[in-house]
Parts: C-alpha cells; structure tokens; sequence
C-alpha cells in the first residue's frame, strides 16, 4: 500500500520535480506511471525506493523495496546467481536460503542455464531479466520498474511484458512502473497515472483482460481515450 | 553532488591498454627493453665515466640479491601506502566538506619533490639508526599518491544507478564499501598500482645510496640495493659492472610487467563497467 498526499519535491538548485502530487497504491496492483521526460515520474519512484525524500506532503511507503533499473544495474564482477543473490546475501539469510530463493527466482524468469555467466555475455533482455530475478529474491512489499525495457528492441520489450504479467499473476506483487510509453502502459496496467511538468494529470483505469495486445481494437482505443486525456 | 572542476580531470581518463595477443606481450618483454639497452649501451660508450682501472665485474648471484632487497623495500613501501592511501580516497569521495580540505592538500603535498624532503627525513630516522626505515618512508611516500588519486578518479565514474543498488539492497556501512565500491574500482586500483612501482623505481636509485644526504656520512651506510649498485659503478666509472646492473633491472622490470602487471591488467577488465 503506497499513498502519496500533496507531495512537493524541490532539489537544491530550485528546480521543482513534484508539484502537490497525490496518488494511492492498492496492494497487488500493477500500476504504471506515463509521462514525457523530466515529469518527474523518475521522482515519484525514487522517493518509494527511499533513494530520495519528499521536500514537503506525506508519503506511506513499504520499508522493504525491489528495484529494476533501466541499465540493468548489474554488478560486472558477479555472476548472474551472485546478482540475483545480492539482496539476500546482504540480509545474512542462511545459504539454503539464499541458494533456494536464488535459483526459483532465476527459474521463474527463466535463466536457468545461465547461472554461471557474467553480466557481459547477457544480452539486454537476459540482463534486466536478472534484474528482475534479483530485486524478486528479497520478497518485497512492492516492485518498483524505471522504464525497464526503454533499451531494447520491440520483440524481447513483447516477449518481457508478456512474461511481467505471468509473473505479477504468480507472484501478486504490487508492481509501480514508470514509463515514457503509453503503450507499453496500458498493456501492463491496472491503473495509469499519466504526469507532466511534475504534476498528476490524471489517473484512469483500464480494464482490459489479459492478455491485451491481441484484443486490437480495445487496446487501441484505451490508447487513443488516454492520448486525448493527456495531449488536451 | 556539484563537484569542483579540477578533480573531474584527476587521473580519470588515465587508463591503460593491456597488449591483447601474446605476441605483443613478447615484444613489451623482449623488444622494448632491447632497444632501450642498446640506446643506453650506446649512449655509455660514448660518454663512459672516468676510465678507472675496472675491478672485475659484478657476478650475478649479487645482482639478484641486489634486485632482490631493492623489491622487498619496494614491496613493503606498496603494501603501507595501499593501506593509507585507499581509506584516504574513501574519506575525500565520502565527505564533501573532506574533500574541499584534504585534496588541494594533497594536491600540493604530492606536487612537492620528495626528495627535496628527504634530508629532513634522513635526519629524523638517522638518530634512531635506522636507514632503510628512510628509504621505506621515501618510497611511500612517493607511491601513495598515485593511488590515492586514482582511485578517487574511479569512485567519482561509479554509475549512480549501481550506488542505488546498494541503498536499494540494503548494503550498507562495511558491505557497501568492500561489496560495490571496492570492486567498482579495481581498474582504477590498478592503473594507480602500476603508476606507484614506476615511481617507485625511479626513487629507488636515490633512496638506497642515502650517505649524500647526510653530513658527513660514509657509504658504509648505503643500503644493499640495485639502486646503489647502479649509481657506485656509474660514477666510478666501471662500465661493464653497470651494464649488467642496468640489464639486470630492465629484465627484472620487464618480467614484473608481462606476469604481475598484464595479468592485472586483463583480470581487472572484468570490474569494468562498460
């Protein structure tokens, strides 16, 4: 459960990234933040990462947080296990554990044979894969994505999305996922907040079955509703 | 974070290409110190020292045992001045407030000869007899610098997205620096390792042959080094003595370079973050 309540962000050089910005995230929601670049959707997601503080408003936020990086963000030293092994090392589970959760992980996102291998013999799809695996491993109270697939081509973007849903329906995370498509937003998500100039323009909800790009014409046309939404 | 302009061209892009094939180890081994030997042959023929009688050359036994001492001290210089210089550039990185105080400090501390301290140092370790803790002491000196300045370079380029991994992850305190920072700057760790053994070599000459430093001082207390081998035949003149001692040091670098030094080098490749 996220709540957002009249959250201003101001850095220090006077730039203000958010605006009285208001929102809630219901628990096993998979709900997608869209907006063009400097929005301050990026904000929004740090500040639940706690990798950022809100310079005024309230926020609730889970305490235990995955995180999946557009670049990936994997250690280049360490292995795909040793990565997606990283959260659960450095909470000093036992390692039955970490081995146990480590390999489900990289089996649920389907890297099994590439437990040996380094972050520079994986492709950009396997990569954030890992990614994936790794911020799953913690088991945390919310997901959090910052345009994951912006960096790869259409067809492994399509095999992922595919493959996020199937996980989201296992798993039931709450999953928070920032990104510049609005596409990519309402073939994911539940609910879209759409963001410009640090500010909420709207939230809207989609209800499209999964799963949604093979339903053409309903797809485009939730497409087409938030465009004018957002473009008015 | 704004940082002030002078650090962003610190020793950043100082990096280090490591020769890919074999062949090209060989010719760093083999070819280049074959050049420079018969340039400085050449160049000792020509403009050889007093013509002294010369005592029968140096045997080989005592070269080794010279180059020997000379990189024991060497290495005990290295190992201190990785352990202060290391923890230095975490504290200048950590602290902004730090950094505006200590690195225009060390800025200049490092830019200052060494040697133009060394008769002060002389002096200081001279009264409790004890001349190779001088040379050890000019040696760190002179290495630490480089270290500490690159890897400073190397935890200003650590990706901020790779720093909120570790937040994210809960790698905190200790684990965050031995976990995410230190290795990020092994390449870096490296590069600033190779820098220091060079200058380090080059000090060597001077710091073993410690008599010209202090008044009234006798060479009966140089210490045992190739350094001082180096500049007794050169100065008195024995040419083939100081041949073979320059021989002995080239090959002796030469070998540090094609297995210690390349092999870092290559293993090192794989911290990096491209």
């Amino acid at each position: 459960m996220i709540i957002f309540k009249q959250v201003n962000k101001i850095y220090s050089g006077g730039t203000q990234a958010l605006k009285d910005v208001s929102f809630e995230v219901a628990d096993e929601e998979l709900f997608c933040i869209v907006g063009p670049s400097g929005c301050g959707k990026s904000t929004v997601l740090k500040i639940i990462a706690g990798l950022e503080d809100p310079s005024s408003g309230e926020v609730r936020k889970p305490t235990n947080v995955g995180m999946v990086f557009q670049s990936g963000a994997l250690l280049p030293w360490l292995n795909v296990f040793d990565n997606v092994a990283l959260g659960l090392r450095a909470q000093n589970a036992g390692w039955r554990k970490i081995k146990e959760e480590t390999q489900k992980y990289i089996e649920m996102v389907g890297l099994n044979s590439l437990e040996q291998k380094l972050p520079r013999e994986l492709s950009g799809g396997q990569k954030q894969r890992v990614g994936i695996a790794r911020a799953l491993a913690i088991n945390p109270q919310v997901l959090l994505l910052d345009e994951p697939f912006s960096a790869l081509d259409t067809g492994t973007t399509e095999e992922l999305h595919k493959d996020l849903i199937k996980i989201w329906q296992q798993t039931k995370k709450t999953i928070v996922m920032v990104s510049h498509s609005l596409e990519e937003a309402v073939t994911l998500a539940g609910r879209i907040m759409l963001m410009k100039a640090g500010q909420v323009d709207g939230i809207f909800e989609i209800n499209l079955p999964y799963p949604r790009r093979e339903q053409a014409h309903s797809f485009i046309e939730e497409v087409h509703k938030l465009r004018h939404a957002f473009f008015e | 974070m704004s940082q002030p302009k002078h650090i962003h061209h610190y020793h950043r892009h100082m990096s280090i290409s490591y020769p890919v094939s074999f062949r090209q180890r060989l010719y760093s081994l083999v070819v280049v110190p074959l050049i420079l030997l018969i340039a400085a042959g050449f160049v000792i023929s020509r403009l050889g020292g007093q013509t002294l009688p010369s005592l029968p050359s140096l045997s080989w036994g005592l070269l080794i045992l010279a180059l020997l001492a000379t990189f024991l001290r060497l290495l005990l210089a290295y190992a201190l001045a990785l352990v202060l210089a290391v923890p230095l550039a975490l504290l200048i990185s950590h602290n902004q407030k730090v950094e505006r105080v200590l690195f225009p400090l060390f800025d200049i501390v490092q830019s200052v000869p060494v040697l133009a301290f060394f008769p002060v140092v002389i002096l200081f370790f001279v009264h409790f007899n004890w001349y190779n803790g001088a040379a050890i002491f000019i040696l760190l000196l002179t290495m630490m610098w480089s270290i500490v300045f690159s890897v400073v370079g190397g935890l200003q380029v650590v990706p901020s997205d790779i720093k909120a991994v570790g937040k994210v992850f809960k790698l905190t305190g200790l684990k965050y620096i031995t976990k995410v920072l230190l290795p990020s700057v092994v390449p870096y760790l490296v590069t600033g390792s190779l820098l220091a053994w060079a200058g380090g070599w080059n000090i060597i000459i001077v710091a073993e042959v410690l008599h010209t430093y202090i008044p009234g001082g006798s060479s009966s207390k140089d210490l045992f080094g190739i350094g001082n081998i180096l500049v007794e035949t050169a100065s008195s003149g024995q040419q083939h003595s100081f041949f073979m001692a320059l021989l002995a040091l080239v090959a002796f670098v030469g070998l540090m370079n094609f297995f210690i030094w390349q092999k870092l080098l290559r293993y090192a490749e794989k911290f990096k973050f491209d």
